[in-house]
């Protein structure tokens, strides 16, 4: 049996607003905490991370905040441009960056990355992990 | 319908569309607006809408995309331009496909709920895609690598807001409705040609003047 338009459209419309939903109750229920930011599998919170990493500003951006490839350094991983780094956002949102990239990037007090030499895509808002990959 | 008063209605019609996204969209996203969401569910969808119904021409929503996605490539600011623009592009072509087996004359949507859902598979469609489009392509133009498992985790959060995005584009479709007696034939070349023509001059002007403005400030 072949469905008309005028049940596929409202069944179609249907699945879409039941595809939108569940995966808002997913998001909501897979929110992580962002009081701590785990790098390279160890915990830290933004004071510790503020107190171990230097200040890097980008004056031209209006941002200020800690030296990304700095906190890497400090928390002692080897062979830095053997590897890539991703952020993960607390919503999900992650991005994969090269050690090239890190050194030209900073973490807000905020916990918001922002790299001069990448879009506004590469802010990825309340950092929760920062894998060595 | 003549060659040159459609073609006059896609620069008129992609060029609002373009100043939207360059002028409108970022002021509301100041605001703290969920302006991606507005641009395509208030804008993109209301405007190719308009289009569908004023000049009952498949293929017309491609073309008002790609001059909004070019108007677009004009104000390099807010991020990734070409990614941006490729994005509204796409999203006329994501209008294309869902309203392609539709009836120009719109005798399809005769009750609320074919208006309301059309709304609906439109609003979420053409955002959702978008989005994935300019997940997909930020990276490889920023030259940091696409990997594909940064865009699978994603997805729920992509798909969740899409849902805004699906009830507002709910309510734009079936309010476009009021455009429909309004037929373009019945305007007399004399106005219609001047008055697209300074609509999409103003346009542009607006936009590369917003764009010399913010790299002087």
């Amino acid at each position: 049996m072949i469905m008309g338009k005028e049940k596929l459209i409202p069944l179609a419309a249907m699945v879409l607003i039941l595809i939108g939903a569940g995966s808002s109750a997913y998001v909501y229920a897979t929110q992580t905490n962002t009081d701590n930011i785990t790098i390279n599998g160890q915990q830290y919170t933004i004071d510790q991370i503020f107190h171990t990493a230097k200040l890097r500003t980008f004056d031209s951006l209006n941002f200020s905040g800690i030296a990304l490839d700095d906190l890497i350094i400090k928390t002692g991983v080897g062979c830095l441009e053997c590897h890539e780094y991703t952020i993960i956002g607390d919503d999900g949102y992650q991005k994969t960056v090269t050690w090239k990239n890190m050194q030209e990037g900073l973490l807000t007090k905020d916990s918001m990355t922002v790299f001069s030499d990448l879009p506004k895509a590469y802010r990825i808002k309340n950092v929760v992990k920062i894998e060595v990959i | 319908m003549e060659k040159m008063k459609l073609f006059a209605g896609i620069i008129v019609l992609g060029s609002l569309w373009g100043f939207a996204e360059c002028i409108i969209g970022p002021t509301m996203g100041d605001a703290g607006l969920p302006s991606g969401i507005l641009m395509t569910s208030v804008f993109a969808i209301g405007l190719m809408m308009i289009s569908r119904m004023l000049f009952k021409q498949r293929g017309m929503q491609i073309g008002m995309g790609l001059v909004a996605g070019v108007l677009r490539f004009f104000n390099p600011f807010g991020g990734c331009v070409v990614c941006s623009a490729i994005a509204i592009a796409t999203e006329g072509l994501l209008f294309e496909l869902v309203w392609y087996k539709m009836s120009l004359d719109f005798s399809d949507l005769k009750t609320i709920t074919m208006k309301l859902s059309m709304g609906i598979v439109t609003a979420y469609s053409c955002y959702v895609g978008g989005y994935i489009i300019t997940q997909i392509l930020t990276p490889i133009v920023a030259s940091a690598g696409f990997y594909v498992e940064n865009l699978i985790l994603f997805m729920p959060q992509i798909l969740a807001r899409g849902l805004l995005a699906a009830i507002i584009g709910g309510i734009t479709v079936p309010a476009i409705f009021v455009f429909k007696n309004i037929n373009i034939s019945n305007i007399k070349d004399q106005i219609y040609y001047p008055a697209t023509a300074a609509i999409s001059i103003s346009c542009w002007v607006a936009v590369i003047a917003n764009a010399l403005f913010l790299m002087g400030s």
